[in-house]
């Protein structure tokens, strides 16, 4: 691949207390391109996604070796901070979890807690951008102000997106962002991943073989902590290398 | 098929004697309850009222202006009065007075009007004249010292115990502490805070600041629990949600761990706020039974609480005693009653803004 990568992983364990749930990954994500991670569950997609933002930080005895690089800097260096990181890179969960706050208030909170904006109107508008982005805004615009909890789960999920944009990230990570919406909401959503492309440099986790060949250009096929292959879509789709990746694309298990 | 409708008809008979069997503990409660509550509201309501004689005795005698005014004037009757008067008790009374009672009341000059000193007065030897004036104002003070205390080291030690101490060895040990201390008998609090604040650093002893402390020291491990079972139950999720854009621990703290815990926290502080009000054991063992005729004037007066007032009026043989420990009593109730009245609305205001 002639991209520039976003992201370079290089030789990543993970360790849960005395348990290991990924074994030497390396990978490179290509900047402004969509990524997806496919792989059985409990195959390591997640803790891999996590490694990316250091949210596995948080999690009592969780350990990790090798290196990831974010436009060549270590992101785990003790220079880092994390605070910093994640406003560089973005995360939305598997299941909506908006902020018991008004609309309004959810995609306000990042920017308020960095400071991005001086004036009120600012505020405002960074506000209507976000949700408009996230395909939201004529939905809900003239209830800026109800609880966001109010939401369909749809609705909520395009939210946390909306709220995921507004600290303007360069990287947004997706834990299968739809695995918990009905059909034609993950339609909208979908539609959505495939437009932030253009600004964003996107990693989705899916479980949804058909998600990962509609929206993504590279896809990364993990296997009990092992990335077993990676490649362009299209190609890993059609003509896998590993008898394990085309045992699971053509839904012998998984 | 027979065989399963034999079956059925076992677990239908077994649902019913549940059933039957819940609904008979519940109405068992609620007589208990209602015999409890009816036997002190019976005792306890003609406290709120007291027996009275009026001052137009010899009209004659007085000035010719107080032929107008003296009609309003009536004067306290003595308890043994009282009693005769409301329940008919006459042991205490000679024939005579017995006889001046009757006349009195065939001329319209005795009668039962709303007794106000029970409320504004302190506490007194005679009965008739005795309040919980005292005891109220001693009780709010002592609340107040142990709110200021128990609720900012309270809530603060579950704070740091559920989202910046360490997991180890040390944290687990002080946590198992915490909850056995929530068990603790009131009492020993008492002794502690005899030995801490009365022995050890020697502050006046039947005070408001005293009593406060003590029923602090009782209280925090109840808050404690309280507050980290509320900060428990907030969920994972939204903490990673703040975390993900970019929120230091604190912020998430603030901004969204403790304003979601806070009706859970602030229910558990006003429920060991009631319990500490109507605590007596612990303010006995520190002195808190000295009979004390005043309001306290400040932190550091002598003082008496309502539950200790109670407990030293029931000691008393006095007829009209006995009826002021069980007004008493209805006051208490109905001060614990609006505090847990309290909790609620907090609760329920919070849920509807979710
Ligand atoms: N916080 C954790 N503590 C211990 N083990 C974990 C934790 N999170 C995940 N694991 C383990 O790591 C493995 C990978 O999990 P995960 O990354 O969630 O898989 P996936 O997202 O692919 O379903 C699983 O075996 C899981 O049990
Ligand atoms: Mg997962």
């Amino acid at each position: 691949m002639n991209m520039t990568s976003k992201i370079d992983i290089k030789h990543l364990n993970l360790f849960y207390g005395d348990k290991q749930a990924l074994f030497n990954v390396s990978l490179k994500i290509p900047a402004f391109q969509t990524t997806a991670l496919i792989g059985p569950s409990g195959c390591g997609k997640s803790s891999f996604l996590r490694c990316l933002n250091r949210m596995n930080d948080i999690v009592p005895h969780a350990r990790m070796e090798g290196k990831v690089l974010l436009d060549r800097e270590d992101i785990y260096a003790p220079s880092v901070d994390v605070v910093e990181l994640r406003t560089r890179v973005g995360m939305v969960f598997q299941k909506p979890n908006p902020f018991p706050r008004s609309i309004y208030e959810n995609v306000a909170y990042g920017p308020r807690i960095h400071a991005l904006f001086k004036r009120k109107s600012e505020l405002d508008e960074i506000v209507e951008v976000s949700l408009k982005r996230a395909a939201l805004w004529e939905e809900i615009k003239d209830r800026l102000h109800q609880p966001a909890t109010r939401l369909s789960g749809g609705q909520q999920q395009r939210l946390c997106i909306a709220r995921a944009i507004a600290v303007n990230p360069e990287v947004i990570l997706m834990d299968e962002p739809c695995s918990a919406l009905d059909p034609i909401a993950t339609a909208k959503v979908e539609e959505l991943i495939d437009e932030l492309r253009e600004k964003f440099t996107l990693i989705i986790v899916t479980h949804n073989l058909q998600q990962a060949a509609r929206v993504s250009q590279q896809t990364a096929f993990f296997h009990s902590g092992y990335l077993v292959e990676t490649g362009e879509t299209g190609a890993l789709f059609t003509m896998p290398q590993d008898e394990k990746t085309q045992g699971y694309i053509t839904g012998r298990y998984g | 098929m027979m065989a399963s409708l034999s079956s059925l008809r076992k677990r239908r008979l077994k649902e019913r004697c549940f059933r039957w069997a819940g609904l008979l503990s519940v109405l068992l409660a609620l007589l208990f309850l209602g015999g409890i509550l009816g036997n002190i509201i019976y005792k306890g309501v003609p406290a709120f009222f007291r027996t009275e004689i009026s001052s137009k005795l010899y009209p004659n005698l007085l000035n010719s202006h107080a032929r107008y005014t003296a009609d309003s004037l009536w004067i306290v009757a003595s308890d043994d009065v009282d009693m005769y008067y409301k329940k008919g008790y006459a042991d205490r009374l000679s024939p005579p007075q017995i006889q001046e009672i009757k006349t009195l009341k065939e001329g319209g000059q005795i009668r039962l009007a709303f007794n106000g000193g029970f409320f504004s007065h302190s506490d007194s030897r005679e009965p008739e004249l005795a309040g919980i004036w005292g005891g109220l104002v001693g009780s709010c003070l002592t609340l107040l010292i142990t709110f200021m205390t128990a609720f900012p080291l309270g809530v603060g030690t579950a704070l740091y115990l559920e989202e910046f101490a360490p997991k180890n060895q040390l944290t687990h040990w002080i946590e198992a502490n915490i909850n056995n201390l929530a068990a603790v008998p009131s009492i020993l609090f008492g002794l502690l805070g005899l030995v801490l604040f009365i022995h050890f650093l020697g502050l006046p002893r039947p005070s408001a600041l005293v009593g406060g402390l003590t029923l602090g020291l009782m209280s925090l491990p109840v808050i404690v629990v309280a507050t980290r079972s509320a900060l428990l139950s907030v969920p994972q999720t939204l903490k990673e949600a703040a975390l993900g854009l970019g929120a230091t621990p604190l912020q998430v703290l603030f901004h969204h761990v403790v304003p979601t815990a806070l009706p859970g926290i602030m229910t558990g502080v006003i429920l060991s706020l009631a319990r500490a009000l109507g605590e007596t054991a612990p303010l006995l063992i520190i002195g808190m039974v000295a009979f004390i005729a005043t309001p306290p004037a400040h932190f550091l007066s002598p003082a008496t609480v309502l539950p200790v007032q109670i407990f030293n009026w029931s000691r008393s043989s006095e007829m009209g005693f006995i009826e002021n420990t069980s007004g008493a009593i209805l006051v208490l109730l109905l001060l614990l009653a609006l505090l847990n009245g309290v909790a609620v609305l907090i609760r329920r205001r919070f849920e509807a803004l979710k």
